[in-house]
């Protein structure tokens, strides 16, 4: 019966969506007749991924033959390097993924991004939730348009081994803490963590930091002014907590030396070790992938504990981590002479809008497990926990975006390796605070 | 060339002429190949070194004169991976060319075609595997969740025990030399192998009918022999150490806290990772001065006897 | 090596008749060494390919040093129903070219070094030294815009430019090594006999340093075998691309299947060990045939 109803409003949402692509006055940019070349780059190296966003292109290309897209595949580990070798050889594709924040900023400085706001305010578009159009913004300027689905920041658990060591699902931090006093004492390591990647780390060093302070002190320390800085309160809370998670055994030993791109979290999932894991909603996917018998069996997701020390102090409790964005397009489309070569711009807002996050292109997003950052889709998803990660994102009064992607590049530098530093005991919270004003201030001075 | 025999001025001359000439044509394919992919970038990477730049638009380079050099000197990062270099390079030389020669005298002092064969190939096996294998592999066989030093442990000890050999500072940077050991040592005893082959099987003979033992061989006649060989597999390991970056960028990218971090891998992250063209162009022209410096200097201080 | 050795083997049984004891010693401790070297470079080739049998799930679950249970081999169908072939056959055609080139060139290079003396020769040595010493993320840029300039970007031959020249520097240095080792009376006996240089090189020299041109094939060929950095800035296509590429097939930004990845690595390493196997000994003598009849 529940199936029968969702299903009846996902056919009302998908016809309201299709009435809406299919009317008569649709305000979009019309596109030149003349021949013309568009280079795309984008990671889709594997499916589903690559099927859907080749799909999209086609779809454009058929609708409008004398533009050819040419969609470049690259692979996502050297993307960012590919990509500085192509803009500094003058070779820069006119229309590019990529992750915003501190890099964002970066190609925009540079010259090689369109800023969209008023072609956004003008011409029809997807109707993004804010966090997502925050997110593509940088200094109140639109300068992407976000495709690849949201990725929110999950408390995964196995429920499997918590009900059998008879914990209920913890709301506050110091319930979490008794939970994992119980899970120690039954033999289990509470937190699979692999830290080798340090930005699973940060992950942890995040939400604490949001817990105890909202975004207040880390918008301050991110502007380095009115005696903001990283050695706040907040974040000397928050390394204290996992290094007093450390100590007492609540994360693996050699925590730094695993690495989550080997999958040696998950591992620590699958074999029992461990009984939760803090990470990127993806890991639904990837996951599913793997065993969906035994993640459905096994795997529940819950929303990171509250602070209630904090919460009495009026700190809201609902600022999450991740992503909103996703996966965004930027455009280059400039002329020899520095203008804006407004025909191409057009024919990529038209690409990125219409064919890219249509609904053809988001029911086959939603089909692989990935909720596009626009409104009404979160109604649709029906898997469980991505209906969980879906109900923590959408009730978020602010997505901090990962600090690994909002910093300017050097700092993530820093911050990454602090966070080895702090799960490895060998600096304090007031010790990796100093790194990162320090490396914050230089930034800044740019 | 120098010919003792002639003696006639003009004889001589000429000879030195067509000398130059067969030099010339037997070096140019080199040096165009040469000045177009390598001598070309080695000036633009200089150049860029006098910028602050961020990789991205050539229009917004801004000349700071010798900044970045000024910096680059009393930069501890730098020099903290100019000392991680020099600990590889000597842990490199003294453990894969020794290893790598005992591998190959025992080849040699075998001479069995077929199992020699057999054990040439399989010794030769890491040396096949691309980075990424063996990164992966041994971020495995190293895990503290059961891996295979861990494991290990735990069974002698009869207690849960990790043993963390790339999450700590001195450790890291020790096991990677080794998985590099373990990588490149076959190469070497395939070297030396050449090397064996290389001498006059007569020699060989003659030694023994003089009644000297192989070891005698080895020791009196094989390694005199070898010594450019030695010179040049050591000049090999020296430079390929200081400008060492695949399996530490596979593995720990320099970590933990900069521990494994090398020249290499500290340059490559400031070009391409935090936008920082110039500053990286200056580590990556230091590194070539500082690489080539210590390499010329072995090979004035290292002087063997050349056939020649 | 055997048949260099052949006449040897009556002395080798006579050398050990005075201290047997101690041989027999020093070659107990040689067996185990070998034995424990054979360990050491089995042990993780039977990992890689016992893991490329097995699902990504199995493999995290049971533990990577487990046996597969159950086999699984959908990951070699998946790899070669996936374009593996194309990817293998355009890593044949780059590599076989770019080695033949690079050891004709380094050979040429090699020759006048190490035999000749003229004015310039030490410091086109030291050259060739200082070009070693590069590292070769420098010249990514720099070769991206040549390749740009000169119409070959996104085609297999623009890698091998890059392929063949930065392996020339070394190479040329091994085998400077090589020829120097070779007696310099022979060269003037057949120059006595009315040799001239160009038949001095191929006649005498080339043979003569074939040791030292099989191991550059060796070391050379399983570099560029496995090239990942120059093959991904040149070529985007993924109908140009070459097999140490195959693997992003199987990776996502979020997504690796690593069994799959493994099953690649398998069947890459695979011709590379093949090759070694059967032409260890007669790669380099077929070249040298080769060149003397040219």
């Amino acid at each position: 019966m529940k199936k029968l109803v969702s299903l009846v409003l996902a056919l009302m949402m998908l016809l309201g969506m299709m009435s809406l692509a299919t009317a008569e006055g649709k305000n979009i940019p019309t596109l030149t007749t003349e021949p013309m070349t568009i280079l795309l780059w984008d990671i889709a190296t594997e499916e589903p991924t690559k099927g859907i966003q080749e799909d999209a292109v086609a779809r454009f290309m058929a609708d409008y033959p004398n533009i050819k897209v040419e969609q470049v595949h690259l692979q996502n580990d050297n993307y960012k390097q590919q990509l500085v070798i192509a803009m500094s050889s003058g070779a820069a594709p006119n229309m590019y993924i990529h992750w915003g924040g501190g890099p964002m900023a970066e190609y925009y400085k540079s010259g090689f991004v369109n800023d969209i706001t008023e072609m956004f305010a003008k011409y029809d578009h997807p109707d993004y939730f804010d966090a997502a159009i925050a997110q593509a913004s940088y200094q109140g300027k639109l300068l992407a348009l976000p495709f690849g689905g949201l990725s929110g920041c999950a408390l995964f658990y196995n429920k499997t081994i918590f009900a059998e060591c008879g914990i209920e699902v913890p709301t506050t931090i110091d319930e979490l803490e008794a939970a994992c006093e119980v899970l120690k004492a039954n033999g289990y390591v509470p937190f699979a963590l692999a830290n080798g990647s340090k930005w699973t780390g940060s992950m942890y060093y995040m939400y604490l930091v949001a817990r105890h302070s909202g975004n207040e002190q880390f918008d301050a320390a991110y502007s380095q002014a009115n005696g903001g800085t990283f050695t706040s309160e907040a974040f000397v809370w928050a390394a204290d907590k996992i290094q007093d998670w450390v100590r007492k055994g609540y994360f693996p030993d050699g925590v730094n030396s695993l690495s989550t791109d080997d999958g040696q979290d998950r591992q620590l999932m699958y074999d029992g070790t461990c009984a939760m894991m803090l990470h990127g909603s993806w890991q639904v996917r990837s996951m599913r992938t793997d065993s969906v018998e035994w993640y459905e069996e096994n795997i529940d997701i819950m929303p990171f504990p509250k602070d209630a020390e904090a919460e009495a102090r009026g700190v809201d409790q609902h600022v999450e981590v991740g992503t909103a964005i996703g996966n965004g397009f930027s455009f280059n489309c400039f002329n020899e002479d520095g203008s804006v070569n407004q025909p191409m711009l057009d024919a990529c807002y038209v690409l990125a809008t219409q064919y890219y996050n249509d609904s053809i292109y988001n029911d086959k997003q939603m089909a692989s497990g990935t909720i596009p950052s626009i409104k009404g889709y979160e109604q649709l998803v029906e898997e469980p926990t991505n209906k969980k990660v879906v109900d923590i994102f959408f009730n978020a009064s602010n997505v901090q975006l990962w600090y690994d992607q909002y910093l300017p590049a050097s700092v993530t530098e820093v911050h990454k390796n602090s966070m080895i530093e702090l799960f490895g005991l060998t600096k304090d919270g007031a010790g990796i605070g100093a790194d990162h004003d320090a490396a914050m201030q230089a930034a800044l001075a740019e | 060339m120098q010919n003792k025999t002639t003696t006639v001025g003009t004889l001589a001359q000429t000879r030195a002429k067509s000398t130059r000439v067969a030099a010339t044509v037997f070096l140019l394919p080199t040096i165009l190949l040469v000045a177009v992919y390598i001598i070309y970038p080695i000036f633009d990477t200089f150049y860029l070194s006098t910028f602050k730049w961020n990789g991205l638009n050539v229009k917004l380079m801004e000349n700071i004169g010798l900044n970045n050099w000024k910096f680059l000197l009393t930069d501890k990062l730098f020099w903290g991976s100019f000392a991680h270099n020099l600990v590889v390079m000597v842990c490199s030389i003294l453990l894969q060319l020794p290893i790598g020669f005992l591998l190959a005298t025992f080849l040699d002092a075998l001479n069995k075609k077929k199992l020699g064969g057999a054990f040439k190939t399989i010794w030769f096996l890491p040396n096949l595997m691309s980075s990424v294998a063996i990164a992966f592999l041994f971020t495995y066989a190293l895990a503290t969740n059961g891996g295979i030093f861990s494991s290990l442990a735990t069974l002698i000890n009869g207690k849960r025990t990790t043993i963390d050999l790339l999450g700590r500072a001195p450790h890291a940077l020790f096991t990677i030399i080794g998985i590099m050991a373990w990588q490149y040592t076959p190469f070497y005893m395939v070297y030396f192998i050449a090397g064996y082959n290389n001498i006059d099987v007569s020699l060989y003979e003659s030694a023994i009918i003089a009644g000297a033992t192989r070891g005698q061989y080895i020791r009196k006649i094989a390694i005199p022999m070898m010594g450019p060989i030695f010179k040049t597999a050591c000049t090999m390991s020296l430079i390929g150490s200081l400008k060492y970056f695949d399996l530490i960028w596979n593995m720990t990218q320099g970590g933990p806290n900069y521990s494994t971090e090398l020249m290499a891998t500290y340059m490559y992250k400031l070009s391409f990772n935090q936008f920082n063209m110039g500053y990286g162009s200056c580590v990556a022209a230091g590194m070539f001065i500082l690489i080539t410096a210590i390499a010329l200097l072995f090979q004035k201080v290292f002087v063997v006897k050349e056939d020649y | 090596m055997s048949t260099i050795r052949k006449a040897a083997e009556k002395p080798v049984a006579d050398e050990y008749r005075g201290s047997k004891v101690k041989s027999t010693i020093a070659w107990t401790f040689a067996w185990i060494f070998a034995l424990f070297q054979v360990v050491l470079a089995l042990f993780p080739f039977i990992f890689m390919l016992i893991n490329s049998f097995r699902k990504q799930f199995d493999m995290l679950r049971q533990g990577v040093f487990h046996l597969p249970d159950p086999w699984y081999f959908n990951n070699y169908v998946e790899v070669v129903t996936n374009g593996f072939f194309g990817y293998f056959l355009r890593s044949v055609i780059v590599v076989a070219v770019s080695l033949v080139l690079l050891l004709a060139i380094a050979s040429c290079a090699a020759y006048p070094l190490s035999r000749m003396e003229f004015k310039l020769r030490a410091l086109l040595y030291a050259g060739i030294v200082a070009c070693m010493s590069v590292p070769m993320h420098v010249t990514l840029i720099p070769v991206f815009k040549l390749t740009q300039s000169m119409n070959l970007y996104d085609k297999l031959w623009s890698l091998v430019g890059p392929y063949v020249t930065f392996a020339l520097p070394m190479s040329v240095f091994i085998l400077v090594a090589f020829m120097k080792t070779i007696p310099k009376e022979l060269e003037e006996a057949a120059e006595i006999d009315g040799c001239n240089r160009f038949n001095n090189f191929t006649l005498l020299i080339l043979p003569l340093a074939k040791s030292g041109l099989s191991t550059l094939a060796i070391y050379n060929g399983v570099s560029m075998w496995n090239e990942f950095a120059f093959a991904n800035t040149l070529i985007i296509n993924p109908g140009n691309k070459t097999l140490p590429l195959a693997l992003g097939q199987f990776k996502g930004e979020h997504s690796l299947d690593i069994p799959i990845m493994l099953a690649v690595l398998t069947l890459s390493a695979l011709p590379m060990i093949i090759l070694f196997i059967i032409f260890q000994d007669k790669l380099v003598k077929g070249m040298m045939a080769g060149a003397v009849k040219g």
